[in-house]
């Protein structure tokens, strides 16, 4: 009985071994299905930043076509097409799942969809795809590098590779302080490669690039420019530079999509501060704002609005940030002048428009009414920019000046005014001088050789190697054209 | 229900003073001692860093070394104090004294196990105390994720507690299972390229690399992969609110109690007719 | 006087590597300790005394055969293992601990509690005389002090049964006197000891009954009145000749030793004293003493063993 006992024990221990190594099977094969969908998730947020934002195509690869594929099946399915999109964005040209993708408190959404069985066959291909190096947004999946083999076996140990990339960071912090700038971003490179999750690395690389590295280098003339097919822009070295940044930041942000401090980097210090782009300046910071984020993002974001010409959004932004931090002294102090300053926009903007309309309409009594209409708003411009009280209101008000003796035809003292009042109101001596050239070819006086130059620099008409010979062409019927205005 | 606590009993008491003699070995202390350096040491290497850039870069700097340090000699203490509980007791023969009480030998190596574990997590929390520390002294936030991190490097650490455990109650001396703790550990990191092995042997249709693929295959699908916790490296710099991670996160703790209770029950397979 | 510990054709095969090396530890062993008593349980080393106390401690299983301990089969249950004590031969404690710490863990194991635990403990550092030293930690405690703690812990769940290993080994007179002593005492309260060990001197002090193993045979069993009960006659005479030795010799007496004319001569207990007499008398030697002798647990030892090993070869 005992050696019954014995054996029916050692079967029932054997049996319980059986069972818990079965449910680590199972354990194993689910926790695998998840690390894939995880890859696979990560890799459609990337792709939907892609097409969200960046809309960059690579022929070599793959990851548009298995995008659009995925969007594709995501239509079809009936649990995931009919869901609410964020009210700010323009819906029309993305897919539903970019449109999801862009929400960041849908994220679970997302991830439900990468982890579906409906997705199984796309989740394989890209898992495929990857393992071949074929997709450019999944190049850092630990999971697929473990599988192509021949890996460093470092990669797979303790997260060494994460260590690591803190001492090549030392490094590269090293070359920076001996100026070894071109060494510094190769190695940058390598940190993050080493680890995609280094925000830091991102950030200060992009920043030494755009602004430490060119501190000190010239302006490139035009004829030593290189086109850069992807930014469709005539580089020279230092905007080689600040183009590298922007691709460095939009490479960490494909890897860590929901980072609010990437986009806000990319949009201010690059985009406003080095490139003075404010419509894309204006994307990123848009893009910043949405996830959370620190308290003097949205300032900046409302800052490139006005610079962007969009007053009514930077209106109601700057109106909702103040409402919102009551009892912050530095909001409150600040908003209050923004909001007039918008306000003192929208006005003169309204009024400009009005009197556009007064000219073009055929009824002199029409005409009438809306002038009258006009120098209502105008005069409350004025009154805005006078209540803010600060060299920019004084700037604006002097501008208004200008634009009135403009409208009475005394050309003559408009530009003797503005280039007076250019050297008093340093804010807006661009603005000013743009003015004078606007007033000289409105009322056909000749411009002086330096204002021909700024309007040529202006323009982008200036040529550069490399450049295609459509564009070459375009640009050199354009010059044409305006040195004939000229 | 008192029939349970009287089960239970036993081995709580076995863990107790199991906990206390393990609490007080050299090599532990040592262990413990060259952690909390790296530690310390870590806010030290952060120095070379441009002290006049203001950023948060000496802060991970620090969080990956120490998570590293920590996932290091925490795994050294747990297989050296998985891998000696047992045969230590063996060895000094106090183990007649316990085994000839009433304790059957079920209740002993539950109790040896948990006292395993409560010197690994006390150890493990000493570590993350002093790291949770420096964090915080530093960022004046409370590193919350830090948390979670070490909740899975614990998790991470039951599984390869329990086989090496399993693998001490065959051994009569602590060396051995040691050596067979770490070999577990890196087997278990290892798993991934089993897959890798399955696809190659997979390329050449010969009969005999069709079997060392099937068996790869298999061993793939039945070992613990501890590759799969490497997420903590990831957690601590990442984001909160991150969905795969809270999936992940319970999945992998359900993962190592599994694992947990197949490696206990193989300990009970060897142990329970052994000839001590 | 029932059997508390009985085996029955108890086996112990300890497997080598190859069949040939497998060691037979216990041939067919039939044990059977009376409650009550104390039994000694002897044998050189290597012959399989250590195997058997593990095996009825369940810490190894039999090859073969069956044990029954206060009439139950199943040994390793805790009803039975409650009312036995164990003191294994040159055990370590955990030596981080104190004197009573460590009883309190094993007590605790036995189940006890409380004010119990608190009682137990006292009354056995009193029995085993390690009041002073209880607070003192393991590590600086002396060979005789471990022993004692140690005997303290076989105590601690106050058994009725107490398996011994080696208990008086390494110690001085003095403590093994006072040991000695607390195991006859253990027996006036009815406990029955099995104490297995080579210092013949003590078993033969204070056992009641003896088995001699050899070679995982039970060579000789039995209460040590009756095992050495064969009583010589020791006859010193005076006058003694060659003549004379050589014709006694036909009455199975036998020379002993000789110096001068005086000597020893060595009579078979069953011989009968007037027979003596007579033959001192026709002989005309002069009886200086006549003792009768009792043979020592160690001549008993060396014979059974001796007879054993001849046979074996």
């Amino acid at each position: 009985m005992l050696a019954t006992f014995k054996h029916l024990h050692s079967l029932f221990v054997m049996a319980l071994i059986v069972a818990a190594l079965a449910a680590g099977a199972f354990m194993n094969a689910r926790l695998r299905h998840l690390r894939e969908s995880e890859a696979f998730y990560r890799w459609i947020l990337a792709a939907a930043v892609n097409e969200r934002l960046f809309q960059e195509d690579s022929a070599r690869d793959q990851d548009l076509d298995l995008y659009n594929r995925c969007a594709a099946v995501m239509e079809t399915m009936p649990g995931f097409s009919g869901l609410p999109a964020p009210d700010d964005a323009n819906t029309g040209e993305l897919t539903a799942l970019g449109t999801i993708a862009g929400n960041y408190e849908q994220d679970e959404t997302i991830w439900n969809f990468a982890r579906s069985a409906e997705m199984e066959e796309l989740r394989q291909e890209f898992l495929a795809l990857a393992r071949e190096r074929k997709l450019r947004f999944a190049q850092d999946i630990q999971y697929a590098d473990a599988q192509a083999g021949g890996v460093n076996v470092f990669n797979l140990f303790f997260g060494f590779r994460k260590v690591a990339a803190n001492f090549v960071w030392l490094e590269v912090d090293r070359y920076w302080h001996q100026g070894n700038t071109y060494r510094m971003i190769t190695l940058m490179r390598t940190c993050v490669a080493l680890d995609p999750q280094f925000i830091d690395a991102y950030l200060i690389g992009a920043w030494h690039l755009a602004y430490n590295a060119t501190a000190r280098m010239p302006d490139t003339p035009w004829p030593q420019r290189e086109w850069h097919p992807r930014y469709e822009k005539c580089l020279g070295e230092k905007e080689r530079f600040y183009y590298t940044a922007v691709d460095f930041l939009k490479d960490g942000i494909r890897k860590n999509t929901r980072n609010s401090k990437l986009y806000f980097d990319l949009g201010f210090s690059l985009y406003k501060q080095k490139l003075e782009d404010y419509p894309n300046a204006v994307k990123y910071l848009t893009e910043a704002v949405a996830l959370p984020h620190e308290q003097y993002v949205p300032r900046q974001l409302f800052l490139c609005l006005e610079l962007n010409e969009q007053y009514e959004e930077a209106l109601a932004g700057w109106k909702d940030y103040a409402a919102r931090f009551l009892d912050n002294p530095v909001v409150q102090e600040v908003a209050p002048r923004f909001i007039a300053r918008n306000e003192g926009f929208l006005l003169e903007n309204r009024a400009a428009e009005l009197r556009k309309k007064a000219r073009e309409t055929a009824d002199s009594a029409e005409a009438e009414r809306l002038n009258n209409e006009a120098d209502v708003l105008w005069e409350q411009a004025r009154a805005v920019w006078e209540s803010i009280n600060d060299p920019f209101g004084e700037g604006r008000k002097m501008r208004m000046e200008a634009l009135d003796m403009r409208q009475e035809g005394r050309y003559l003292e408009a530009i003797a005014f503005l280039d007076k009042a250019r050297w008093e109101a340093s804010d807006l001596f661009n603005d000013f001088s743009d003015l004078i050239i606007e007033i000289k070819q409105e009322a056909e006086i000749p411009l002086t050789i330096s204002e021909k130059k700024a309007v040529i620099r202006e323009s982008e008409v200036g040529l550069c190697a490399g450049m295609p010979e459509a564009e070459k062409e375009k640009r050199l019927r354009a010059a044409e054209a305006l040195d004939s205005g000229l | 229900m008192n029939g349970i606590v009287s089960f239970f009993s036993g081995p709580a008491y076995i863990a107790l003073y199991t906990y206390r003699e393990g609490i007080r070995k050299k090599v532990l202390i040592g262990f413990l001692v060259l952690s909390l350096l790296v530690i310390f040491g870590s806010s030290f290497i952060s120095s070379f860093l441009d002290p006049s850039s203001e950023t948060d870069i000496d802060l991970k700097l620090i969080k990956d070394i120490c998570v590293t340090a920590i996932s290091i000699f925490g795994v050294l203490i747990t297989i050296y104090i998985s891998a000696s509980v047992v045969p230590g007791e063996v060895e000094s023969k106090v183990i007649y004294t316990i085994l000839s009480k009433p304790v059957r030998r079920i209740q002993y190596l539950l109790g040896k196990f948990l006292g395993a574990q409560m010197i690994i997590i006390v150890n493990l929390l000493l570590m993350g105390v002093l790291f949770f520390m420096a964090l915080y002294l530093r960022q004046g936030v409370m590193p919350t994720l830090l948390l979670w991190s070490l909740l899975l490097t614990y998790f991470e650490f039951l599984i390869v507690s329990a086989f090496t455990f399993a693998f001490s109650c065959a051994a009569t001396s602590p060396l051995v299972p040691t050596i067979g703790g770490l070999f577990i550990y890196i087997t278990g990191n290892l798993t991934e390229y089993l897959k890798d092995v399955e696809h190659r042997a997979g390329q050449t249709g010969q009969a005999l690399d069709k079997i060392i693929g099937d068996i790869a295959s298999a061993l793939h699908a039945i070992l613990p992969n501890l590759q799969n916790f490497s997420i903590k490296m990831q957690i601590i710099n990442g984001q909160p609110n991150d969905p795969p991670t809270d999936v992940l996160i319970p999945n992998l703790i359900l993962y190592g109690l599994v694992y947990c209770l197949a490696g206990f029950a193989c300990a009970y397979l060897v142990f329970w007719r052994k000839e001590v | 006087m029932s059997a508390i510990i009985k085996t029955q054709r108890l086996n112990k095969i300890y497997e080598g590597a190859l069949r040939g090396q497998d060691v037979h530890a216990l041939k067919d062993l039939n044990l059977e300790i009376p409650e009550g008593q104390i039994f000694g349980y002897l044998g050189p080393n290597g012959s399989g005394k250590t195997t058997t106390v593990k095996m009825l401690l369940g810490l190894i299983f039999p090859t073969s055969g069956s044990i029954e301990i206060m009439g139950s089969k199943s040994i390793s249950s805790s009803t039975i293992k409650r009312n036995i004590g164990y003191l294994p031969e040159g055990a370590y404690y955990p030596d981080f601990l104190q004197g009573e710490e460590i009883l309190a863990y094993y007590g605790r194991l036995y189940g006890l509690k409380g004010k119990d635990l608190k009682r137990r403990i006292d009354e056995t550092l009193e029995m085993v005389g390690m009041q002073r030293a209880r607070k003192r930690l393991l590590r600086g405690y002396s060979k005789g002090m471990r022993q004692r703690i140690g005997l303290a812990q076989a105590l601690i769940s106050d058994p009725s049964i107490l398996i011994l290993d080696e208990p008086t080994t390494g110690l001085d007179p003095i403590a093994r006197k006072e040991i000695r002593d607390i195991l006859l005492r253990l027996r006036t309260e009815g406990k029955t000891l099995l104490i297995s060990s080579h210092e013949l001197l003590e078993v033969e002090m204070i056992c009641d009954r003896v088995g001699i193993l050899f070679d995982g045979v039970m060579q000789t069993v039995g209460a040590i009145d009756e095992l050495l009960i064969q009583r010589d006659m020791l006859i010193e005479v005076d006058g003694v000749t060659e003549n004379i030795v050589s014709e006694v010799a036909t009455y199975g007496v036998k020379l002993e030793d000789r110096i001068g004319t005086r000597s020893k001569f060595r009579m078979e207990a069953s011989s009968s004293m007037y027979d003596v007499f007579e033959l001192c008398k026709s002989k005309s030697l002069r009886i200086l003493s006549v003792t009768p002798r009792r043979e020592s647990l160690e001549e008993l030892f060396v014979r059974v063993i001796g007879a054993a090993e001849a046979a074996r070869r």
